[in-house]
């Protein structure tokens, strides 16, 4: 049986057995290329789950839609390992309970999936764990080499000219699951930290602000990315930023829940190297 | 026989448009995305494009725009208005579903208190539309009851001729016929046939969808929270619709001195309409949606008489979660009135 | 406009008097304002904010306002002196037909921060008693000192044109308060205004107007003969920026007065 028809079967099983509420996973999109999330409530809405290679976007951030973990029943939701860490932070930021999320696990290797072994964030402690070294061995993105290469002159000109495209319609900050405030900062107006027109310096405002937010948190997802309409390339920023936390810190986001938030403690040993 | 502008003189024409004093925008695709920009020359257009990601909306209503300016002084407040554009701008090769959005739009600018900055820009800019040849899966202009050459909107029409070599030549108005007298020589006569349009399958039934959308009873319909549900609450399809118009405005600057911007402002965001109070008229993402349903094709035709939609598909094509317009219309037209 | 008085009404509550610096500006807003109608107060750097005006249209030598301190441009009004210039356009907006109220009784029912707009309508009435009937006030809030324009309170209550009933909400009450303990419903209920000939005017928070229409509906209040106001969030006043509208009714263009008959066709759930 193909991965997906073995989740089918699972997934029939949890919502029929009530073990939880609401299953979260894909459905077929416009295109074929497409793929829609899909909020499964009953066996019958499982007959068009999809599961396969183009299920690439990071479910965990619908876990924290108002009111859905209240009730203090459990969720479903399918997740690639990027999601798995996403859960990781969410609990270790107070956000849910990982004890009500169920992990439907799968992977993507080229064009085919598999299946990941595990109920809980915390059975997968073997594969995040291992994340860490992975990420620091993994290669650079190639476009990421670029930018590195260029002076600072060149690099900010790269970005002035990407973040001039910006019209702040705020997909990426909705895409992402780790922007869950409720009240984001550039919604605060007393004072008004950031700027909220649409020109060069609101937009380099609001996407630095975001970057920053996002540092050491950040699972490199995708998701703001693949969100933006104007294809800004968000993910190089917040690769970036992962990659001077993990090499002051050490630290790679997400590997379990008890993971403390990088930016939010502090370590005696703590590298001071970026302190003027 | 009909006038053609063939496009190996399509530079010529955008030089002389310049020349003339006008500033020539057309389609640009920079980087990873594409827009209706101001050009130097006809190789910067990319004409192949189905349409830019960026609707032409934004040459007219753009996405930040300056009113005032202010300075506070110790007994007064010096205020200073900024101006509307003046600009001559000849638009090339608009789809017609951009064009037909400044039509829509149009009516909304002009009542009650008229907007200068958008009918300056208007009267001040020849629309040069290009009927479509190549559509995609999100195009629906004809579920809109628009079509692939639609002249709503344009001054002047341009038919793709079947070589791939020019364009019938229409004037619609009399700055179209300004702007073409100014490239007259340049057109030549011709028997060459126009290629067909675009095909663009009906995706739904309308006057079916717009029955349920009046029917008060439809309102509270659990529809409305199904087909929302994955709804993020961005402002991606707002910003990119080429009618959708909501503002803000907000003032930048120090204690003394400093702009009032209006900025581009989205229904899906879910403090447009929050009261100082915290109470909500428009509380979760689903009535969020419903009111842009509901403002384009029940509230808007009945002040103006005209669907705030002309079936770009932008809405759809960029979507971060793949919602839309068309499968909200889609599934309603199944449903009973 | 200049601020030339400021008065504290209530912890937060403040009311600030605007005079006409330019006097083509204040003779445009003698022509056009009058009773009901909304302008847009803002402070340059801040903002503006949606309000009513509070000043009766037998009043336009100036304007008065009245707002919480709560926000942005609220928090810089409230922080503004005597003397300092703030900005208003307006009046925008319909109004409360007074004509069709003439030699009619009159209940005004208010709750909170809610008595502006009815004391701009009040005083228009008091200010030419003789075309009106009976008016009764029936004014609440949730504490003694969260009553507003106090003074004026004092003064409706020595009048004997005026029957004025007062009340907070239960917990609310101050060890020398005289008057009703309760929510507006509810003594609006004890206080019984007959529906015969009568005008409700009803302003409040959301909450509040829902109960007591159904008050008044008990009370044999016709939907057409009740009154009130809907203040949604506005930014531009001119129907353009698309917020204020509860279905397809334009607050700021077709309000932000409407019957209760209009408020009742309006889908409920966007109220």
């Amino acid at each position: 049986m193909s991965t997906q028809e073995t989740y089918k079967t699972k997934v029939k099983e949890l919502l029929s057995s009530g073990k939880v509420k609401m299953v979260i996973g894909y459905k077929a999109g416009t295109t074929a290329d497409r793929r829609r999330p899909h909020f499964m409530r009953t066996p019958e809405e499982v007959d068009q789950l999809v599961l396969d290679s183009a299920c690439i976007t990071n479910l965990s951030g619908y876990l924290l839609s108002e009111g859905l973990l209240s009730d203090g029943k459990e969720i479903a939701v399918f997740l690639k390992p990027d999601g798995i860490r996403s859960i990781n932070i969410l609990a270790a930021e107070a956000q849910l309970q990982s004890n009500q999320v169920v992990v439907l696990g799968f992977d993507i290797n080229g064009s085919e999936i598999s299946a990941l072994q595990g109920e809980r964030a915390s059975d997968f402690q073997a594969l995040t764990s291992s994340s860490n070294e992975a990420r620091l061995h993994k290669q650079q993105h190639p476009e990421s080499a670029r930018l590195e290469q260029m002076t600072p002159a060149e690099r900010f000109a790269y970005w002035e000219d990407a973040f001039s495209r910006c019209i702040k319609c705020y997909a990426c900050r909705q895409a992402c699951p780790m922007c869950y405030c409720r009240r984001c900062i550039v919604d605060n107006n007393q004072p008004q930290w950031v700027n909220t027109s649409s020109h060069t310096l609101g937009n380099f405002e609001w996407n630095i602000v975001r970057a920053f937010h996002l540092a050491g948190r950040c699972v490199e997802c995708g998701n703001c990315g693949r969100a933006c309409p104007v294809n800004i390339p968000l993910g190089l920023l917040n690769m970036k930023m992962t990659d001077e936390v993990l090499q002051s810190f050490n630290h790679y986001p997400g590997v379990s829940e008890t993971q403390e938030p990088v930016l939010a403690s502090f370590k005696k040993n703590d590298s001071e190297t970026f302190i003027l | 026989m009909t006038r053609i502008l063939s496009s190996d003189k399509l530079d010529n024409c955008v030089a002389r448009w310049r020349k003339a004093g006008n500033k020539v925008f057309g389609p640009v695709k920079k980087e990873t995305t594409s827009s209706y920009a101001a050009v130097e020359s006809a190789a910067e257009f990319d004409l192949g494009l189905i349409l830019p990601d960026r609707s032409v909306k934004e040459l007219f209503f753009p996405q930040t725009e300056p009113m005032m300016r202010y300075s506070i002084k110790k007994q007064a407040i010096d205020t200073e208005d900024f101006q509307p554009p003046i600009e001559k701008r000849i638009i090339f090769g608009v789809r017609p579903c951009d064009a037909s959005g400044l039509a829509i739009d149009d009516p909304l600018f002009g009542w009650d208190y008229k907007d200068d900055f958008w009918f300056k820009r208007r009267n001040n800019s020849v629309i040069i539309t290009i009927a479509c040849t190549k559509s995609d899966d999100f195009c629906m202009c004809t579920s809109l009851k628009l079509a692939p050459d639609s002249t709503k909107g344009a001054d002047v029409m341009l038919r793709p001729l079947q070589n791939g070599k020019g364009w019938q030549v229409e004037e619609l108005t009399d700055r179209g016929r300004e702007a073409v007298k100014e490239i007259a020589d340049l057109l030549q006569d011709s028997a060459e046939p126009t290629a067909p349009n675009a095909m663009v399958p009906e995706k739904f039934n309308l006057d079916a969808c717009v029955a349920w959308l009046r029917n008060p009873e439809n309102f509270e319909s659990s529809f409305w929270k199904e087909i929302s549900m994955r709804c993020i609450g961005c402002g991606s399809c707002t910003f990119l619709c080429p009618t959708c118009h909501c503002f803000d405005f907000q003032d930048e600057g120090d204690t003394y001195n400093g702009i009032r911007r209006k900025n581009w402002d989205s229904c899906s965001f879910a403090l447009f309409t929050m009261h100082t109070s915290g109470h909500n008229p428009r509380s979760t993402q689903s009535a969020r949606w419903r009111q842009r349903i509901m403002h384009k094709f029940n509230y808007f035709p009945g002040k103006f008489n005209v669907n705030s939609c002309s079936g770009c598909g932008r809405c759809s094509r960029q979507c971060p979660v793949d919602m839309g317009i068309t499968e909200t219309l889609q599934a309603i037209s199944t449903l009973q009135p | 406009m200049k601020i030339v008085a400021s008065r504290n009404e209530a912890p937060g509550v403040k009311t600030l008097k605007l005079e006409f610096q330019d006097p083509a500006d204040h003779e445009l807003f003698k022509q056009n304002y009058r009773t009901g109608m909304f302008g847009l107060y803002g402070v340059y750097g801040e903002g503006e904010s949606t309000f009513c005006v509070a000043s009766p249209e037998t009043r336009k030598e100036y304007i008065e306002c009245t707002f919480r301190r709560s926000g942005r441009v609220t928090s810089a009004l409230a922080n503004s002196d005597i003397g300092d210039l703030i900005t208003f356009r307006g009046p925008y907006g319909n109004r409360f037909p007074l004509e069709e109220f003439y030699g009619k009784n009159l209940v005004f029912i208010s709750g909170g921060i809610a008595l502006p707009p009815t004391r701009s309508v009040i005083w228009s009435c008091l200010d030419q008693r003789e075309k009106f009937g009976k008016i009764t006030i029936v004014y609440g809030a949730r504490s003694v000192a969260d009553l507003v324009y106090k003074h004026e309170l004092e003064e409706w209550e020595k009048r004997d044109d005026v029957d004025l009933v007062l009340t907070v909400d239960p917990g609310g009450e101050s060890p020398d308060w005289k008057h009703k303990v309760g929510f507006v419903p509810t003594i609006l209920e004890e206080a019984a205004p007959s529906p015969g000939n009568c005008i409700a005017v009803l302003c409040g928070p959301p909450i509040m107007i829902k109960f007591t229409l159904i008050s008044l509906k008990k009370l044999g209040f016709e939907e057409q003969n009740v009154y009130t106001t809907l203040e949604n969030r506005m930014k531009c006043g001119v129907g353009k920026c698309g917020r204020c509208n509860v279905g397809s009714v334009y607050i700021c263009k077709e309000g932000p007065v409407f019957t209760a008959a209009e408020v009742s066709k309006m889908p409920q759930a966007d109220l």
